[in-house]
Order: structure tokens, then C-alpha cells, then sequence
């Protein structure tokens, strides 16, 4: 029951960009050193960014699990980032090689099934300056704008119907 | 420190997928797959594999309890028996036999089963012997018999992956008998056409390529205008009708009232998908019909299945690998429990009571004068407990959970002199009971089980009974013998001897011949193979017979005071009344809460959320739930899984009775939902 | 159903008696052949019961082997007839603590070809072999219905695998039958994960959690889509992060139990192939240029 009113939750309050199309949905985890600086850096200058992203702060890229990953696409996000330190500046014991080498296994299986490896986004050491970010989260969210909707494939009842020829 | 390996047969439903226990120190603590059995080919559903859990239960009755008042008393087996013995045949003598019933169970043995009909019958001179396939499939075996001469699936189970259409209609296998869904599944992996016909968005019609949401009650009126429509465009098989077939005239004069429109119309559905299912089921080279609860579960039950027969036969869809009419069976069991006679107008093998000859062989074979009147229905039983029924022995079955209308039966069970009560739980009904006697599970006994496709499989025993508990047979054997009655048997195997000489149609089976993949009825002699499929050349009545079906709208539809459609079923977690399910842990952690299914708009009418606890209420009663909100359901109705003791759904269904099979219509009846407020 | 050549049959069955009469296993987990040719698990204990040991049909024992040793006293020996899955998931299963090597005497059965080409497996023999000769293996790809599933366009595949997806009845059959499957508590069992109580479960959450769980770690087996009942092709979803990890890192799950999966170690220590890393990458470098 839970996961039914989370999904309500996350799935409702479409936000419109430009021309009135619902914005996609993007999920940024990023960590509190390199991740995050760059991204709170460009919200105190208040850049031009696209509306439709939330960040959630982690302490370090390798404690991102992929099963969030999942759970984030199921839930209506369109896509996915993650945003750690370059591969020689991690904090805790280069965690952040595990982070990485995991989250690419993880876009293989979501090249796998279809979702497409595409909709996660892993960017380490590239988006710790402010302009960065904003350039980093500017083209993945259109990138993603092009991609087709995930909410016919998703789950199962109510809305979901898959191919049925009426 | 040991661990064996018993292959064993799984105790829910009526597949009979082969399961393997591993038992470690004297107890069952893992389920597994058996990869070499001919129907589940190492497949299990999520009971199958949870199986083990309850047979160690702590609640599981280890002795025989006497009631004084409102406690139970353990006592001793032997005077367990006396007492038995002495009540149910001082009963007797007071009213006569007919005061006497006996409910049989769908999950024994067929052993326990002949012996539980042969004990009521032969020591108390009565027919009034029943099981719970009246609240099933009842009306299959009773239209079926009438239609094609036998009352059992037609075909086997694997012949689903031949089939290039199936009519999958009040039929939710993906949940109730998954393992079928799967051969269903295989048959659309080679290019079938699967069509669902269920007014819920089940899973089944999910991944179906066309779903027929009927309206509530409405299968006749659409299987009358497939076929309407299937005659209208040349699509009958002329030629099978002509060679196999009787009363085709009388259907086709029949049918010239059901017009494609009106059926559209009554149903529900558009005229262009009634045309196509119609279509493409007539046109398919193998075309299979399956049916479950949907179509029995009615006060027309009896008559959906004459509809169904009559469609399968009129396409020639009867007598091959593939084609046939596929009723799924609900128990492990309850074809066996049929078959063996469990039932107040037949003895084993389906002999009628009523037949001078049949009741001249059974009575010389059993040394007892028998009745020539059929006797009571579980539900008749019941509503007369305290009248003309006076003592009960009710042998693992539980009506105060799975009877309609429950609230009434548990005013009259209370009111029997006598109520003995056989099972491995406390269940709702012993706790009525005046003695209990604990019996054991599937893994403590040898026997046989007949699934549904009439494969005779033998169980292994795994595991002993806990504390004094006994297996069924042997209980049997006892009372039996404390009635005066001969049973001299020293295992079920012998018991399987007695049968095989007294049903033809089993004349062949034998324990030894089981071992490996068991035998499917008929069987007639012990060098017979068994049969695959049935009405090969001929049906088993000579011809095919078209019955005419009556359409019988549900008795009780919405109105203003009860604005809503209730249908009552299953959910995959759980089985029926929960005994098992609900003791074991793994089940029970899927599924904990009772629920009813709301359709979204419903929900948002009445301001309620997914989770809210809700008031459910017929004219019968009244249940507090928890509301589910889903699309599976279709609005203006409800459905409520009637697994769970805390809310009874069936405290809300009609009890009202299909006049020929005597099924109550548990699928369909009025209620009203109201919001709890904090 | 394929036959093994009695030839490979028997000599398995001399190392397992051999293995009794030595004693030096107190036990040979193997299939039985029962009355009436019924097969079924079972742990042989003396020699002379091993004239019904048999080597078919194909039925995974690994997961078993392993619970039959968690719960024997330390000093008992599990003799286990593996096939190279079986074999690959003791090694995955003992670098996860949940068996010792030590405890096992590996009886290695090499499959026939055809075996090979009904599980689609690119490895059909064990480390060791006593039984059977090896077969050189197929590739995934060979199958029609896999490759359809991981070759072409994504939008199509995405709607092939959730359509089959669909079906998926949440008999937890594939986690049941998994021998890397062994986590207590398991997140599919955690209803903040998956919604509990309805079906299908969900490809997202259920299905590609799992499968995620497993991708360093999955030996294909296809014990999962064995035990499937509605025909979902399980173990596809693993095959290219398989595949990955050979490219990348030259690993397979299974083949050395010292060599534990690259993904937890560093770049210097497990590097992507062909790519070089400087030394300072775990040495220095505040993460600030």
C-alpha cells in the first residue's frame, strides 16, 4: 500500500517547461564533496536551469544503490544522475572507483532491458564547478526530453496497459 | 543429521504439481521443484514452494479435545472414538439415519474419502454425504455429465500448449492455478490467441489478446451470441456435428432469440469483439476452453457450462490433443472426493444411488442395507442443522468460513446435537464442534490425489502426525470399526484395491502402478495406460448432446440501498479459508490484511485512499476491511479475497442456489461500502 | 530427454563410491533413480547405493549442497556431482562464506552438447572433471528469443520484456531456485522495495533488482528460468553485464575462488582492460583541479 501512494505521489504534479510539455523528471544524487558544490554553486548564482530536477545529497557516490535507481525510474522518473569526485578524489578510500565501475554495470542492464543505459547519467569530477553542473544537467535534461515516456511500460493495474489491440 | 528427499504431491490446488520435501531430522524444512514430474516439470508456484511451512505449526492440534463449554478438554483417542461412536449412532436410532450427515473433504486422500462416504452410508442407512465441490464445481459435474456423458476435464493439462485458441472464461489461473497459466502461456509463446472473459482486469487478462469485461453474470448471454454468430457465418463444424452430435436443431432454434446485438447489449461488450473472439475461436485448428469459479459460481451455473459445452462441440473443439473443455478443479483433491463417491446422489465412479443394480453391488460388497434416496448438500445440510440434520461429522472442510452467508451457518451449526469436527487446525468450524479429532496433513500420509486433469498421484509420507494426531485413514479405520462396520485395511493401499473392484472407470489403478507419473481415469484394467484425453471416437454418453442454457441474470443486482456489484475469489498468496496460508509465515508476510478491491473513481467518490479501512455490507452482513483501490476492478464493483477470518466475505453473499447442482452465487450479489471514519 | 552416455555415467559413479569407500565424503549428494525410473535428489551414504545414482535430467544442486552443509556438524563432508553451473556456485557460494571449500569433493560432470545448447552455456564443465568429455559451448545469441530480447532497437526490446514481463506470477521461483540467492533478510521480501500482495511483480523494482543483485555474481545456471512457470527468460537479463565484466575485467563468477569480483576493488588493483590508471589516482589529489 505504501508503494502505491509513493507512486501516486511521485507520478502526480506534472510540471510544464516551455510550450506547455510536461518536463522530464530528473534525479540527481550527489555527493557532498565534488558532487555537490558545483550544484550548490549554481543554485546560489541562480543559473538557468530546467525546473524539473530534484538533488539528493549522499556523503559519497558509492553509497548510491542501484536498487534507488530502479525504484526512481519505476516511480516516474525519466532519469537518473549521479554526480561524484574524480576518479583520484575520493574522500573514503577511493569508493568512488566501486561507485563507478557498479553504476556502469548498472547502465548494462539498463541497456538490457530497453530502458536504456542513457537515462543514468554518471558524471565524476565533471561537474564540480557551478557552470558545470548547470551544463551537465542542461543536456542531460534534453537528452532525456527526447526519450520516450517510461510510464507505459511501468508496472502493472490502473493505467498500465501494455499493447492490447482494441 | 539426515536429510531425505520425499517426492510428494502439493496440497492446494487441483494442478497436483509433484513436490519434492526436504526433511531434515523428522521435520518438512524446505520445498523444492520436481524437475521429473509430467505435469509441473519443476515449477511451483509461491504456495507450492511455501508448502513446508505450516506442518510444524505450533497451533496444530496434537490430541483429540472433548467441548465443555466454552473450552476444550484434551482426551484420549479411545474415548475420542466411543464418544464418537455413541453420538452420531445414538442420533440415529433417536431421528433415523437421514438425521446423520457427513461433510467430506477435498484435500484427503481418495482413500479417506471412500471410506468417510463408505462409513456414513453403510452404518447410518443414509445418502446425506457432500463436500465442498457443491460450492465449486458442482454444476460441471452435474452439465457436463448431461452433455458429454462425464463430468471431467476432457483433456490433460499439457494439451493447453497444443490449443491455438483459448477461451479462458471466469478464469483467474494466473493467480489460482499458476502452473496452468504457464502451459496457457506456452500455447501463446507458439502463436495461440488467448481470450479472457472476466469483469476484472485479472492479470490473466493482462496479458491477454483480447479481454471481454462482461457485466456480472452475463456469460450466457455472450457465449450465446459468439455461437449465434459462429452458426450465422457457416463457421460450425458441419461434419462433427453431424457424426457426433445430437440436438443441434433444438440449439440453433434456441439461439435465433440470441442475437449478436442482444448479446452485446446484455453483456456489456461491443458487437465487433464479440465477433472476433467468436471468430477466432470457431477458425483455430485446436481451440480449448477453460473455466473456473466465474461460470459455476452462479444461480445459473449449471447452465453456463451447457453453454460452454455446447460451444466447445459446436466448433468440433471436443476429442483431440488441444481442443477440449478444461474445468480447473479447485482442491488438491476435490476430483478425487467426486470420484470417489463424496456426493449424496453417487457412489464411487459416479453409479447412482438411485440405480436398484448400483445399490444391489454395494450393498453386497459392504454387508450393509443402503438408502436408495439421494441425500442432503453441504449447503442443505447446514440449513437444516438442528431440524432434520442432527449430528455432523465434518471432516476437514470449514463452512464457516467458505459456505455463503456464513452468519446463518453459524447460527445453525450451534444448533446440532452433535457436531464432530476432523482437522490439523482449530479451525472456525471446530471451534463449534462438541469433539475434535486431529488429523494429519498431506506430509504424514500416504494416499492417493486425483488432480484435475484425473490423474490418480501418489502421496509419500515425509513427516510423522505431531503428538497424537493420526492420519485420516487411520481415524477412519477406527470409528468405522467402533460402528460396527468392517474395515479391515492395513493402508490406504488396500483400500485403493476395494475401490479398483467396485469403479470400473478405476479398475486399473493400483498403488504399485503410481509410482512414477500416475494414472489418468479411465482406467479399466491394470494393463490399461490411462486416458489422456477424453470423447476420442465417441463421447462417453455416444453422442454429444447441445442443452439449451437458460440465462438466469445474478438474483441480486445493485440498487439504491446496495449501489454496488460484489464478487468474491482468491488472491495468489493465500488459499481459500486460510488454514494453511495464513500459518505460514512467507504466505502470510505477502499478504497480511484482509481487503476488497475498489475501482479508482469509486474510491475518489467516497473520499477513500488505497489502505483506509472500510465498512463493506449486504443484506446478509456486514465486514470491516481494508480498501484496496485498483483498476483491476471495474467500477461500480467490488472484490473481496475470502481468505480472511477477520472479515468474512462470505458474511455478505447470497446463499440463493443454482436449482440444478444446487451452487450457491457466490460471484455475484448487492453491497454498499461506507468509509470508517477514525 | 538427452542421455548422457552411460559411459560418463559410470565413471561418475566410481569416484562417488570411490569417494564412500574411502570415506573420504560422508555423504554424495547426487540424483537417485528410483522405482519406476523416478529421479529425485538424494544423499547417497554407502557405496552400495550407488548403483542408482544417475547423472539426468539436469537438476541444479548447488543451493541444496549448501543447505545441507549449513546445517551438518563442521567436520561433515558433502560429495556433490557438478555440472560447471553447479560447480561455479559452490566457488561464488564459498568466496560469500556460506560453504568451505574444504567440506566438498567436487564430482565434476561435463554436459553433452546438446545440454550445452538447451541452456544456452558457454562454459559446460566443471574445474575438474571425472565424467563426460567438454564441449567447446555456445553463445547466448544463438538463441532467437534471447537475441531478440538483447539485440535491436531499445523502445521495441523495452516492450518485449516488459510484455513477458507481465506474466510474472511472483512465485519467487527464480530466487528460490537461485544458488546465489542466499541473503537473509532478502530486499524482494521488503515491501519498501516491492509492493506486496498483487502480481505481476514488477520488472523495475522485482525483476531488475534481482537481477542487478546477482550481475557480478550470476553464474548461469538457468536454474531461474528452470523454475519459471509462466516462461520469462530470466537469466537473459543477466547475459550482457556478463559479458561486461569478462570484457572489462576478464572475470567470470565461478572460476577462482581467490579472485573475488572486480567491482569491489579499486582501479589499480582490478583495471578496466586496455585502460592505464597513474599512479597518484589512489594516492593523492584533493579532487579539486
Amino acid at each position: 500500500m505504501n508503494a502505491e501512494k509513493n507512486k501516486q505521489g511521485l507520478q502526480g504534479g506534472e510540471k510544464k517547461g516551455k510550450a506547455g510539455a510536461p518536463s522530464p523528471k530528473i534525479l540527481v544524487f550527489a555527493c557532498r564533496w565534488c558532487g555537490g558544490i558545483g550544484a550548490g554553486r549554481a543554485g546560489w548564482k541562480r543559473m538557468d536551469l530546467p525546473v524539473s530536477f530534484r538533488v539528493i545529497p549522499v556523503e559519497c557516490a558509492a553509497l548510491v544503490e542501484p536498487d534507488a535507481i530502479f525504484r526512481a525510474l519505476a516511480s516516474g522518473i525519466d532519469g537518473v544522475a549521479v554526480l561524484g569526485c574524480h576518479i583520484g578524489g575520493c574522500r573514503y578510500n577511493e569508493a568512488n572507483h566501486a561507485a563507478l565501475k557498479r553504476l556502469e554495470l548498472v547502465k548494462v542492464l539498463l541497456d538490457t532491458a530497453g530502458i536504456g543505459g542513457r537515462r543514468l547519467l554518471l558524471a565524476f569530477g565533471t561537474a564540480h564547478e557551478d557552470h558545470q553542473f548547470a551544463e551537465v544537467i542542461r543536456n542531460f535534461h534534453e537528452f532525456i526530453g527526447k526519450e520516450p515516456s517510461l510510464k507505459p511500460w511501468l508496472g502493472a493495474g490502473e493505467d498500465i496497459f501494455l499493447r492490447r489491440e482494441e | 543429521m539426515n536429510d531425505s528427499f520425499v517426492r510428494t504431491i502439493c496440497p492446494y490446488c487441483g494442478t497436483g504439481c509433484g513436490l519434492i520435501l526436504r526433511v531434515r531430522d523428522g521435520a518438512a524444512v524446505e520445498c523444492l521443484p520436481d524437475r521429473d514430474h509430467p505435469v509441473s516439470r519443476g515449477h511451483l508456484c509461491i504456495k507450492g514452494w511455501y508448502a513446508h511451512e505450516f506442518i510444524h505449526h505450533p497451533e496444530r492440534l496434537t490430541t483429540p479435545l472433548v467441548r465443555e463449554g466454552e473450552r476444550f478438554r484434551p482426551v484420549s483417542w479411545k474415548e475420542a472414538i466411543a464418544l464418537a461412536a455413541e453420538r452420531l449412532r445414538g442420533t440415529a436410532e433417536k431421528y433415523g439415519g437421514n438425521a446423520v450427515g457427513g461433510l467430506s473433504s477435498a484435500k484427503c486422500t481418495n482413500e479417506e474419502n471412500y471410506l468417510f462416504q463408505k462409513l456414513i452410508r453403510a452404518a447410518f442407512g443414509t445418502n446425506n454425504v457432500d463436500h465442498c465441490a457443491r460450492l465449486c464445481h458442482a454444476p460441471t459435474t452435474v452439465a457436463m455429465a448431461r452433455s458429454l456423458g462425464s463430468g471431467a476435464m476432457t483433456n490433460s493439462i499439457e494439451h493447453l500448449a497444443r490449443a491455438g485458441c483459448i477461451v479462458m472464461i471466469g478464469s483467474n489461473a494466473a493467480e489460482s492455478h499458476p502452473i496452468i497459466m504457464g502451459e496457457i502461456y506456452r500455447a501463446v509463446d507458439g502463436g495461440a490467441t488467448l481470450i479472457v472473459v472476466d469483469p476484472r482486469k485479472t492479470a490473466a487478462a493482462e496479458n491477454a489478446r483480447i479481454h471481454l469485461a462482461i457485466r456480472p453474470g452475463t456469460d450466457i448471454p455472450l457465449v450465446c451470441g459468439m455461437m449465434r454468430h459462429i452458426i450465422d457465418s457457416g463457421l460450425h463444424n458441419g461434419s462433427f456435428i453431424g457424426e457426433r452430435m445430437e440436438g443441434f436443431e433444438d440449439l440453433r432454434a434456441f439461439l435465433s432469440d440470441w442475437t449478436v446485438e442482444r448479446a452485446a447489449r446484455e453483456s456489456g461488450i461491443s458487437e465487433a469483439a464479440l465477433r472476433e473472439a467468436a471468430e477466432t475461436f470457431a477458425r483455430a485448428r485446436e481451440g480449448a476452453v477453460v473455466y473456473c469459479m466465474g461460470i459455476t459460481q452462479h444461480a445459473c451455473g449449471t447452465a453456463n457450462v451447457f453453454a460452454l459445452c455446447d460451444l466447445a462441440m459446436l466448433c468440433g473443439h471436443v476429442g483431440r490433443e488441444g481442443s477440449g473443455i478444461y474445468p480447473l478443479r479447485g482442491q488438491n483433491n476435490v476430483q478425487g472426493a467426486c470420484d470417489m463417491g463424496a456426493l449424496p446422489n453417487v457412489y464411487p465412479g459416479y453409479q447412482a444411488v438411485g440405480d436398484p443394480a448400483v445399490r444391489d453391488k454395494f450393498r453386497k460388497a459392504w454387508g450393509r442395507d443402503l438408502s436408495d434416496r439421494p441425500g442432503l448438500t453441504v449447503t442443505e445440510m447446514i440449513g437444516a442443522a438442528g431440524e432434520d440434520i442432527r449430528a455432523l461429522y465434518i471432516m476437514a472442510e470449514n463452512p464457516a468460513l467458505s459456505d455463503p452467508d456464513v452468519n446463518h451457518v453459524l447460527e445453525r451449526l450451534p444448533a446440532l446435537d452433535f457436531l464432530v469436527v476432523q482437522d490439523i487446525f482449530l479451525t472456525e468450524t471446530a471451534r463449534l464442534a462438541h469433539l475434535v479429532l486431529p488429523g494429519a496433513c498431506y506430509a504424514e500420509k500416504t494416499g492417493t490425489f486425483t488432480n484435475t486433469e484425473r490423474r490418480f498421484q501418489l502421496l509419500r509420507k515425509a513427516v510423522d502426525p505431531p503428538g497424537d494426531a493420526e492420519d485420516d485413514f487411520s481415524i477412519l479405520c477406527r470409528l468405522g470399526g467402533a460402528l460396527g462396520l468392517d474395515f479391515p485395511y492395513r493402508n490406504p493401499g488396500e483400500v485403493m484395491e476395494e475401490i479398483a473392484a467396485l469403479a470400473p472407470a478405476y479398475g486399473g489403478i493400483r498403488h504399485g502402478r503410481l509410482e512414477k507419473a500416475g494414472i489418468q481415469w479411465p482406467c479399466p484394467n491394470t494393463e490399461h495406460p490411462g486416458t489422456a484425453f477424453l470423447h476420442k471416437d465417441r463421447f462417453t454418453r455416444g453422442k454429444g448432446l447441445f442443452v439449451s442454457p437458460d440465462h438466469v441474470p445474478p438474483r441480486e443486482s445493485p440498487d439504491g440501498d446496495y449501489p454496488f456489484w460484489l464478487s468474491t475469489g482468491r488472491m495468489f498468496a493465500h488459499y481459500h479459508t486460510g488454514t494453511m496460508t495464513r500459518r505460514s509465515a512467507f504466505l502470510n508476510r505477502e499478504q497480511e490484511e484482509p481487503y476488497v478491491e475498489i475501482h479508482p473513481e469509486d474510491a475518489r467518490k467516497l473520499t477513500l485512499e488505497d489502505g483506509d479501512p472500510i465498512r463493506i455490507t449486504s443484506r446478509r452482513g456486514s465486514i470491516v476491511t481494508t480498501a484496496r483501490v485498483t483498476g483491476r476492478v471495474a467500477r461500480g464493483s467490488l472484490f473481496a479475497p475470502f481468505h480472511f477470518t477477520e472479515a468474512r466475505a462470505n458474511r455478505l453473499t447470497n446463499p440463493v442456489l443454482d436449482p440444478l447442482s444446487k451452487i450457491p452465487e457466490f460471484k455475484a450479489c448487492a453491497a454498499r461500502v461506507e468509509k470508517i471514519r477514525a | 530427454m538427452m542421455t548422457i552416455s552411460h559411459k560418463s555415467m559410470e565413471e561418475i559413479r566410481i569416484k562417488a563410491r570411490e569417494l564412500l569407500e574411502k570415506k573420504d565424503a560422508d555423504g554424495v549428494l547426487a540424483l537417485r533413480r528410483g522405482e519406476e525410473a523416478v529421479v529425485a535428489p538424494h544423499v547417497f551414504r554407502e557405496p552400495g547405493e550407488i548403483g542408482r545414482l544417475v547423472t539426468e535430467p539436469k537438476w541444479p544442486l548447488a543451493k541444496t549442497a549448501m543447505r545441507i552443509l549449513q546445517s551438518s556438524p563442521r567436520d561433515f563432508r558433502l560429495a556433490v556431482v557438478v555440472r560447471g553451473c553447479d560447480d561455479r556456485a559452490l566457488v561464488e557460494l564459498a568466496k560469500r562464506n556460506q560453504v568451505t571449500e574444504e567440506n566438498i569433493r567436487f564430482i565434476g560432470l561435463a554436459c553433452t552438447e546438446e545440454q550445452a545448447g538447451r541452456c544456452l552455456c558457454e562454459r559446460p564443465y566443471p574445474r575438474t572433471i571425472h565424467g563426460g568429455k567438454p564441449q567447446p559451448g555456445v553463445h547466448f545469441l544463438q538463441d532467437e528469443r534471447v537475441s531478440s530480447l538483447l539485440e535491436g532497437d531499445p523502445a521495441e526490446r523495452m516492450a518485449r520484456w516488459a510484455a513477458i514481463l507481465r506474466r510474472c506470477i511472483k512465485c519467487y521461483g527464480c530466487r528460490n531456485a537461485c544458488p546465489i540467492c542466499v541473503c537473509v533478510p532478502c530486499k524482494l521480501e521488503d515491501d519498501v522495495w516491492v509492493e506486496k500482495g498483487s502480481i505481476p511483480a514488477e520488472m523495475l523494482v522485482f525483476h531488475l533488482i534481482r537481477a542487478f543483485h546477482l550481475s557480478d555474481a550470476c553464474v548461469a545456471c538457468g536454474a531461474c528460468q528452470e523454475a519459471c512457470p509462466v516462461s520469462i527468460p530470466v537469466m537473459a537479463l543477466q547475459f550482457a553485464m556478463r559479458q561486461a565484466l569478462k570484457d572489462r575485467y576478464g572475470y567470470e563468477p565461478g572460476l577462482d575462488g581467490a579472485r573475488k569480483s572486480p567491482v569491489l576493488k579499486n582501479f589499480l588493483e582490478e583495471p578496466e582492460t586496455g585502460k592505464d590508471y597513474p599512479a597518484w589516482i589512489t594516492h593523492g589529489g584533493t579532487g579539486h583541479e
